[in-house]
C-alpha cells in the first residue's frame, strides 16, 4: 500500500496539479478582499470576513475543485493505456483505488491549509486588531475537509468511469448548484451531502457542536453518503474492463 | 509435465459474441511461444485474461502452476507484460515512467538504467515520452515489462508499427532472453513471418478457438510439397496423366502435382516423354509457413 | 464552406450529450425554482408586491451560474472531441481554412446556448403561468432575463473556447470555469469591467442592455483573439 501511494504521488507531482491547488488561497484572498461588507456587527471583526469568505468557498469552490482534482489523478491513467499497465502489476485494484482516494484527501487537506493561510493574510492586509479566533477557524478548516470525504469519493468514481473531464464535472455541477437553495432550507439542507461543506464551515453555526453541526448529522449524512459513494466507486473499479 | 501457463476451457463472451472459445493453452518453461491469429481472433482478450485484467466467463488459468484467480498478486510479481499498444504516462520522461513503476515493483534503481540500456533508450531517458516515435514507445514498453526481471514475459504484438530494423532488433533481443535470463516468453502476432524465426512453439487461434498448438517443426510438416512440371504442351500432358488416374492441375503453363514419391515422379516423366512431350523443367516447391498459417485460418473460417 | 463545417460539427457532437445539456441547463434552472416555490410558495409571495418580477429575479439568480458552468462544459467537450482522437491534424488537413474551423466550433456552441436561452424563456413562462402569479405577464422582462445573460456571456464563451482548444490538459479550462462561477456568484462585489459580472446584468447605470451590448462587442474581440492565436499555432 505504501509503495502504491509513493508511485501515485510520483506520477501526480509531475502533472500540473500544484497550480490547481494554489487556486484555493487565491480564491480565498479574492473573496476576502473584494467582498467587503460594512462591519456593523458587534464583536470580533474576523467573524464577518470569515463568514463572507466561507460562503462562496464552501458552497461552490470546494465541491467543484475537488472534482477537478479527482479527474486529474485519473487523467494520465486514461490517456495512453495507464490502467492496463498499472493493473498488470502485482497490485490489487482495491489498493489502487484506496491509494488514489487517500492521496486526494491529502491534497484537499493541503488546500484547506492554504486557505487557512489566505484567511490570515486577509486579516493582516485589512489590519484586523481583534484576536484571531483560532478555535473557530480551525474547526471550519477541518470541518470543510471532513465534509468533502463523500464528495471526493463520488468524484473519484465518476473520474474512473469517464475518460473526459467534462462528464464527471457535469455530474458535479448538477449536484453542487442546488446547494445554494438547499442551505436555505432547514428541512433539506442538513440532509444534502453537497451542503455539508457549507454547514461545516459556517462559522455562524452552533459553536458548541463539533464542526458546527450535530454529531448525528455528521455520522449519518457525511458518513452515510461517504460509505455509499466510496463502496460504489470501489465496486465499480473492481469490475471496470481495462 | 510442468507448464508455465496452462489454461483449460478458457471462455470470454462480449454480449452474444464469443471472443475466446474453450481455449486450452499450454506453455512450457523456456519456450518462446508464438501466439498467432488474424486480427480480432481473440489474442488480446486471451492475454488480458492471462494477466487478470479481464475475468473469464468460464474456464481457468494456471500460471506457474498456481490458480490465477487465487494468487494473482504472487503470479504477477513474476510476470512482465506489454499489452497491445504500449502504455505510458505521456507527461513523464522515459526514466520517470520506469521510476513510477519501480516504486511498486521494488527493484533497485540501477535496474532502470539496465533496462534502458537493453532497449537502447539511455540517450533519451530524460525526454518526455509524448514526443517519442512509435518504435521508441514500443521499446519503452518492453523495458517496462523487463523491469523486475520476470520469469515470464507476455508480449502482445510487440513489433506492431516498427520499421524492419526495429523488428529485427526486438527479435534478436527476445531470442536472447530464454538463454541468458531463463525467461519463458509468450509473444503474439498476426504475422507468422515476424516470429517464425524465433518461436519454438506455436499456437494458432482463429475465431476464438485454438486450431493448432505444437512445435514449429510440427507445423512445418504440415507443409505440402508440390512438384511443378514445365512442358511444351501442358493441356495434352494434363489429359494424358488424367487418363492414367493421376490428378494434375494445369495453370499458368505449369503442371502442378501434389505429394508424390520420387518413384512416381520418375514414372510420370517417363510417361510424358514416351508420349512425345518435351519436358523443360521439373521443380519441387515447398509452401511457406505463412501459406500454411493462412490456409489453417482460412479453413477454419 | 462554413455550412459544411457546421454540419460536420453538429454530426460530431452527436451522442456526446450536447442536446441533453442544452435542454437540461434551462430545465435545471427553472426546476430549482419549482422546488423553491413548491416548498415555500406562501413565504416567497410575501416577499414582494410584484410576484412576477420577484419570480423572474429568483430564476435569474441561477442563470449566470448555469451559463458559465455550461460554457465550461461545452467548450471542454467540443475541444476534447478533436483532442482525444488526435483529429485536429486530420481536420486541418482538409481543404478548409483554420479560421473557418474555429468559427464553426464557436457558431455551433453559440447556437446551442441560444437554444438554451429560448428554452429558458419557455420554461420560465410555463412555470410562471402555472404558479398563477398574476394576469399581467411582463414579457419584456421575461425576454430580457432570458436573452441578455446569453449575450452578456459571449466574452466568456470566446475565452473558454480559446482556452479549451489550446489546452492539452482539459483540467485548465475546467478550473477556469470553476473560478468563473466563483466570480459570478460574487458578482455584486465585482467591478464592472470583470466579464463574469456581466451575465448578472448588474452595472453602475442600472441598465441591463449595456451588459448585453458590451457582451456582444467584447465577445467578438475575444473571439478574434482566440481565432488568430489558433491559426498561428502549429497543429500537433
Amino acid at each position: 500500500m505504501r509503495y502504491i501511494l509513493q508511485s501515485e504521488w510520483y506520477k501526480l507531482r509531475k502533472s500540473k496539479i500544484i497550480f490547481i491547488i494554489f487556486t484555493s488561497p487565491l480564491v480565498g484572498l479574492f473573496l476576502g478582499l473584494t467582498t467587503q461588507l460594512v462591519n456593523e456587527m458587534e464583536g470580533n471583526e474576523w467573524y464577518l470576513s470569515l463568514f463572507t469568505m466561507n460562503v462562496t468557498y464552501a458552497l461552490l469552490f470546494l465541491p467543484l475543485i475537488t472534482g477537478v482534482l479527482a479527474s486529474i489523478i485519473c487523467r494520465y491513467e486514461h490517456q495512453e493505456g495507464g490502467w492496463k499497465q498499472l493493473l498488470a502489476l502485482p497490485v490489487t485494484r482495491g489498493k489502487v483505488f484506496v491509494a488514489k482516494y487517500v492521496l486526494l484527501m491529502f491534497l484537499v487537506l493541503f488546500m484547506q491549509l492554504l486557505y487557512f493561510v489566505a484567511i490570515y493574510l486577509v486579516g493582516w492586509i485589512n489590519g484586523f486588531t481583534d484576536p484571531f479566533p483560532m478555535d473557530i477557524v480551525w474547526k471550519s478548516i477541518l470541518g470543510g475537509w471532513v465534509a468533502t470525504f463523500p464528495l471526493v469519493a463520488l468524484q473519484l468514481w465518476m473520474s474512473i468511469l469517464f475518460k473526459s473531464f467534462a462528464a464527471p464535472f457535469t455530474v458535479n455541477v448538477i449536484f453542487t448548484l442546488p446547494t445554494i437553495l438547499a442551505v436555505n432550507s432547514e428541512k433539506f439542507g442538513p440532509y444534502y451531502p453537497w451542503a455539508q461543506p457549507f454547514a461545516m464551515m459556517n462559522v455562524g453555526g452552533n459553536v458548541g457542536d463539533v464542526f458546527f453541526i450535530p454529531w448525528e448529522q455528521l455520522l449519518t449524512v457525511v458518513g452515510g453518503s461517504f460509505l455509499l459513494f466510496f463502496i460504489g466507486g470501489y465496486m465499480y473499479f473492481q469490475r471496470k474492463p481495462v | 509435465m510442468e507448464y508455465v501457463i496452462k489454461t483449460e476451457g478458457l471462455t470470454k463472451k462480449f454480449g452474444k459474441e464469443t471472443a475466446v472459445d474453450r481455449l486450452d493453452m499450454k506453455i512450457r518453461k523456456g519456450e518462446i511461444y508464438g501466439f498467432l491469429g488474424p486480427n480480432g481472433a481473440g489474442k488480446s482478450t486471451t492475454i488480458r485474461m492471462l494477466l487478470g485484467l479481464m475475468k473469464p466467463d468460464s474456464g481457468m488459468v494456471r500460471v506457474f502452476n498456481k490458480d490465477l484467480k487465487k494468487e494473482r498478486i504472487h503470479i504477477l510479481k513474476r510476470v512482465g507484460s506489454l499489452v497491445e499498444n504500449p502504455s505510458y504516462y505521456p507527461h513523464l520522461t522515459a526514466y520517470e515512467n520506469l521510476e513510477a513503476l519501480r516504486k511498486i515493483l521494488r527493484v533497485s534503481e540501477a535496474r532502470i538504467h539496465e533496462v534502458l540500456e537493453i532497449v537502447r533508450l539511455s540517450d533519451v531517458a530524460h525526454k518526455k515520452v509524448k514526443g517519442f516515435s512509435l518504435g521508441m514507445k514500443q521499446r519503452l514498453g518492453i523495458a517496462v515489462s523487463m523491469l523486475h526481471q520476470p520469469e515470464l514475459l507476455i508480449l502482445d504484438e510487440p513489433t506492431n508499427g516498427l520499421d524492419p530494423s526495429g523488428i529485427i532488433e526486438i527479435r534478436n533481443l527476445i531470442q536472447r532472453l530464454p538463454e541468458e535470463y531463463g525467461m519463458t516468453i509468450l509473444i503474439s502476432s498476426h504475422l507468422l513471418s515476424e516470429i517464425d524465426q524465433i518461436a519454438t512453439t506455436v499456437g494458432v487461434i482463429s475465431k476464438g478457438k485454438m486450431i493448432f498448438q505444437d512445435s514449429i517443426h510440427a507445423m512445418r510438416k504440415h507443409s505440402r510439397q508440390t512438384i511443378i512440371l514445365k512442358v511444351n504442351d501442358g493441356k495434352r500432358a494434363e489429359h494424358i496423366l488424367q487418363g492414367k488416374g493421376i490428378y494434375a492441375n494445369y495453370q499458368d503453363s505449369m503442371l502442378l502435382l501434389s505429394k508424390l514419391s520420387d518413384q512416381k515422379v520418375a514414372e510420370i516423366v517417363r510417361m510424358l516423354v514416351q508420349n512425345g512431350l518435351a519436358i523443360y523443367r521439373v521443380e519441387e516447391k515447398q509452401s511457406s509457413l505463412e501459406d500454411i498459417f493462412l490456409q489453417m485460418t482460412r479453413e477454419e473460417a | 464552406m462554413l455550412r459544411q463545417l457546421l454540419v460536420a460539427d453538429f454530426l460530431k457532437i452527436k451522442r456526446k450529450g450536447f442536446w441533453l445539456l442544452t435542454f437540461l441547463g434551462p430545465l435545471g434552472v427553472v426546476a430549482l425554482q419549482m422546488v423553491n416555490y413548491g416548498l415555500r410558495k406562501d413565504y416567497l409571495l410575501q416577499q414582494s408586491d410584484n410576484d412576477w418580477e420577484y419570480y423572474l429575479s429568483n430564476v435569474h439568480s441561477f442563470t449566470p451560474l448555469a451559463l458559465i458552468l455550461g460554457i465550461a462544459i461545452f467548450t471542454s467537450i467540443i475541444a476534447n472531441i478533436e483532442n482525444e482522437t488526435n483529429a485536429w491534424k486530420q481536420l486541418v488537413s482538409l481543404p478548409v481554412s483554420k479560421m473557418s474551423v474555429y468559427l464553426s466550433k464557436f457558431t455551433a456552441l453559440a447556437s446551442l446556448l441560444l437554444v438554451s436561452s429560448i428554452l429558458l424563456m419557455v420554461f420560465t413562462l410555463l412555470f410562471g403561468v402555472f404558479l398563477d402569479l398574476g394576469e399581467e405577464i411582463p414579457y419584456v422582462e421575461l425576454f430580457q432575463y432570458s436573452f441578455y445573460p446569453y449575450f452578456a456571456a459571449l466574452p466568456i464563451l470566446s475565452l473558454q473556447l480559446w482556452i479549451a482548444i489550446v489546452s492539452k490538459n482539459q483540467g485548465i479550462p475546467i478550473t477556469t470555469g470553476v473560478l468563473g462561477v466563483v466570480f459570478a456568484y460574487s458578482a455584486y462585489y465585482l467591478p464592472d469591467w470583470m466579464i463574469w459580472k456581466w451575465p448578472s446584468l448588474m452595472n453602475a447605470w442600472g441598465e441591463p442592455v449595456v451588459n448585453a451590448l458590451l457582451g456582444v462587442g467584447l465577445g467578438c474581440v475575444l473571439y478574434l483573439v482566440g481565432m488568430f492565436d489558433f491559426v498561428r499555432r502549429d497543429v500537433k
